[in-house]
């Protein structure tokens, strides 16, 4: 029990950082208010610190998730937290600074925005360390129902209201379908715990099918826990939801919800295949596939449609804030790509970057975390006042015309996050985008690559608009103004040089996401055979196996058996 | 384990055998005072039944927001408490000697020190300011 505990610090830490955060931000000196940014990104620091120490966990079908989500959850946080700073309150503080009005606690919204960033990062930390399902529930709705808040608080005027509406009923939607989904599969398998969820599938594919009850569940749960991660069936939110709020904001909504709802679709689904389809050194689902055909097929149809809708209506949009918003669903798209190609090969795969479509979701993840928090940064630095006063920021194409010229350090955090998004080779996005793209290969699915291909393509067209309005362009008279919260650039000037200096480190960082994407080998096969098997094959340490060579091909079934013959 | 295919129904049967009964007393019960029932009907028994209130006014009138934030720190003590009872009564049959009675003491000393954060936030936010 006590060991299960220290699985749990980084959240510990974040959840007494909320504590003291709702606290002080509620002080009547304005000091020990200004203090909110600092303890929030202190226990971040401190979380992430734990979290690169955290043990991988041993319950789960996806044990080395868990340290790995965690510190990307928590390095980009502190980015955010940084973006974040001046959302809320600023008008009022200016005010109480100039001493025209008395600070009034219940007027004061800082507390409260600050803690709920720290639970939303705490819910999505939660679901990387779930091992039941009704844990996963509570931590993905621990994610979603503070940014539910956020949004509506993040800008004055009814827009931010409107957006913060209609992300919680949608929300409320897919939340009402996914736990459909996991009552489903607690009635079609018998247990809430996912390993023995992923037991019992792996039980009922070999013996012919899985329990139709069980199948939907696992259906009605990817399409629900879509919301979070705005794929395609429940997306429609996205664009209006991004542009209503506050650009600090949308940053976040594009990182910490998609993060956990990938961390749940890779839970979810590595219980039902993967490693868990190949069982007795068979693939018990057939097609060639680990995963089950029903839930391939799913799978796949989202994926392709979730890139083309996104991609497309990415094109069509004349706000930044909308074609972010839509390239945030199609980035959804590129990553579904590796949830389908999974471990690729089956449970003896997995051990390379190349090969692994879970470790290149997880290193896009942070891929796409890292370029797009620097394209909302430079929205969020550009601001100016409108007729009653308030500030608005940039939105339009046209306000960031010239940008490099009239401030570089802005318009080069632009280009530098677009083109990373846009996955151009010398930058980071090239690292996660070919993760996507040889996980895809290697799992024998080119259809779905050649569309991966294709959309990278069309995604091209608005990423180079946005490089090309920012960098080529003469500045034409626009009114809009560094914003005077300097901390703001300073989180795009980070993520900027984020996606430059980490490649760097990409190569430690893909064997860190590749840890992650490992497998855990089946405990209880279906036969005596498969018994054996599960008990005398163990996965090899990465680097370290005689089958270390990434091979394109899936590893034929016969390759394992020599021990069983 | 068992699956919902491989559930054995019959075992269901006490449960279906006391729906039955609640059903059937419910339909008898109504079926009963529509029959046999002195039937004098009046403007106030016609009305709406809201706790004992006589609904007068429109119903969508403004409370004050004072009632909401009332009611929500009722609602952290409230389920502090629920929380509360099953570790009592649990707690005192742990063996003296088991290690994780220690961890039991401190698990409902963390959950108490949340509700007093939340009991400092409120008093913070000016919750328990009546004037």
């Amino acid at each position: 029990m006590i060991e299960r505990l220290s699985l749990l610090y980084p959240e510990i830490v974040l959840f007494l950082g909320a504590c003291l955060v709702m606290v002080i931000g509620l002080s009547p000196k304005r000091e020990v208010r200004s203090l909110c940014g600092f303890a929030s990104a202190g226990s971040l620091l401190i979380a992430g610190l734990l979290a690169i120490n955290t043990s991988a966990g041993n319950t789960t079908p996806l044990p080395g998730l868990l340290p790995y989500v965690k510190a990307i959850l928590a390095g980009v946080g502190l980015l955010l937290v940084l973006l974040l700073s001046g959302v809320v309150d600023r008008r009022d503080e200016e005010e109480i600074a100039a001493g025209r009005r008395a600070f009034s606690a219940m007027r004061s919204n800082r507390a409260e925005f600050h803690a709920f960033f720290l639970f939303s990062l705490m819910g999505a930390m939660l679901c990387a360390t779930a091992d039941d399902l009704i844990w996963l529930f509570l931590a993905l709705e621990l994610t979603s129902l503070p940014t539910y808040v956020m949004v509506a608080v993040s800008t004055r005027g009814t827009r931010a209201q409107e957006a913060g509406v209609k992300y919680f009923f949608l929300g409320a939607l897919g939340a009402g379908i996914f736990l459909y989904g996991f009552a489903l599969l607690y009635g079609g398998t018998g247990s809430t715990n996912l390993a023995q969820i992923a037991r019992e599938l792996a039980r009922q594919g070999a013996a012919g099918d899985i329990n139709p009850i069980a199948m939907a569940g696992l259906m009605l749960a990817v399409v629900g826990v879509s919301f979070k991660i705005a794929a395609v069936p429940m997306h429609f939110y996205t664009p209006d939801v991004y542009q209503g709020a506050a650009a600090p904001v949308s940053a976040m909504l594009a990182f910490v919800p998609k993060t956990a709802g990938f961390v749940t679709i890779l839970t979810l689904v590595s219980c039902a295949g993967w490693s868990y389809g190949f069982v007795d050194g068979r693939d018990v689902y057939g097609a060639g596939f680990a995963l089950p055909a029903e839930l391939r097929i799913a799978l796949w149809v989202i994926a392709a449609l979730t890139m083309t809708v996104g991609n497309v209506m990415a094109v069509l949009q004349t706000s930044i804030k909308r074609m972010l918003g839509y390239s945030s669903v199609a980035h959804s798209g590129y990553m579904l790509v590796g949830v389908l190609a999974g471990a690729a090969a089956g449970e003896e795969s997995g051990y390379s970057f190349a090969q692994s479509g879970v470790a290149a979701v997880l290193f896009y993840l942070l891929v796409y975390g890292v370029g797009n928090l620097g394209a909302f940064a430079v929205l969020a630095s550009m601001e100016r006042r409108n007729p009653d006063g308030e500030l608005v920021e940039a939105d339009e194409f046209g306000d960031v015309r010239g940008l490099c010229r009239s401030s570089p350090l802005a318009g080069w955090t632009m280009v530098l996050s677009a083109l990373s998004l846009l996955g151009l080779p010398p930058l980071l996005g090239f690292f996660g985008k070919f993760g996507l793209f040889s996980a895809g290969i290697a799992a024998g699915d080119y259809a779905l690559v050649v569309i991966l291909g294709l959309n990278s393509a069309i995604a091209a067209f608005y990423y180079l608009r946005l490089v090309a309005v920012s960098l080529l362009d003469e500045p034409q008279g626009s009114t809009y103004a560094p914003t005077t919260i300097l901390a703001r650039p300073l989180a795009g000037a980070v993520s900027a040089l984020g996606v430059i200096v980490l490649i760097a480190f990409a190569e430690p960082l893909m064997q860190a996401a590749t840890k992650a994407g490992r497998v855990a080998p089946m405990t209880l096969g279906v036969s005596p055979e498969g018994v054996r098997r599960a008990q005398t094959t163990e996965l090899p340490e990465p680097g370290t196996g005689d089958r270390g060579a990434p091979s394109g091909a899936p590893a034929p079934e016969g390759e394992h058996d020599g021990a069983g013959h | 384990m068992s699956t919902l295919g491989e559930v054995n129904l019959s075992s269901y049967l006490p449960l279906m055998v006391v729906v039955l009964m609640a059903a059937t007393f419910a339909a008898i019960n109504i079926v009963g005072t529509l029959l046999i029932g002195p039937k004098r009907p009046g403007k106030t028994k016609g009305l709406t039944y809201e706790s004992g209130m006589n609904p007068v006014g429109t119903a969508r009138k403004r409370f004050n927001v004072r009632f909401y934030l009332i009611a929500m720190v009722f609602l952290v003590f409230d389920v502090e408490i629920v929380f509360l009872y099953p570790w009592a009564a649990t707690y005192p049959n742990l063996a003296m000697s088991d290690p994780d009675r220690v961890i039991w003491f401190w698990r409902i000393l963390f959950f108490l020190f949340t509700t007093v954060v939340a009991y400092v936030y409120g008093y913070r936010k000016g919750v328990f300011r009546f004037d």
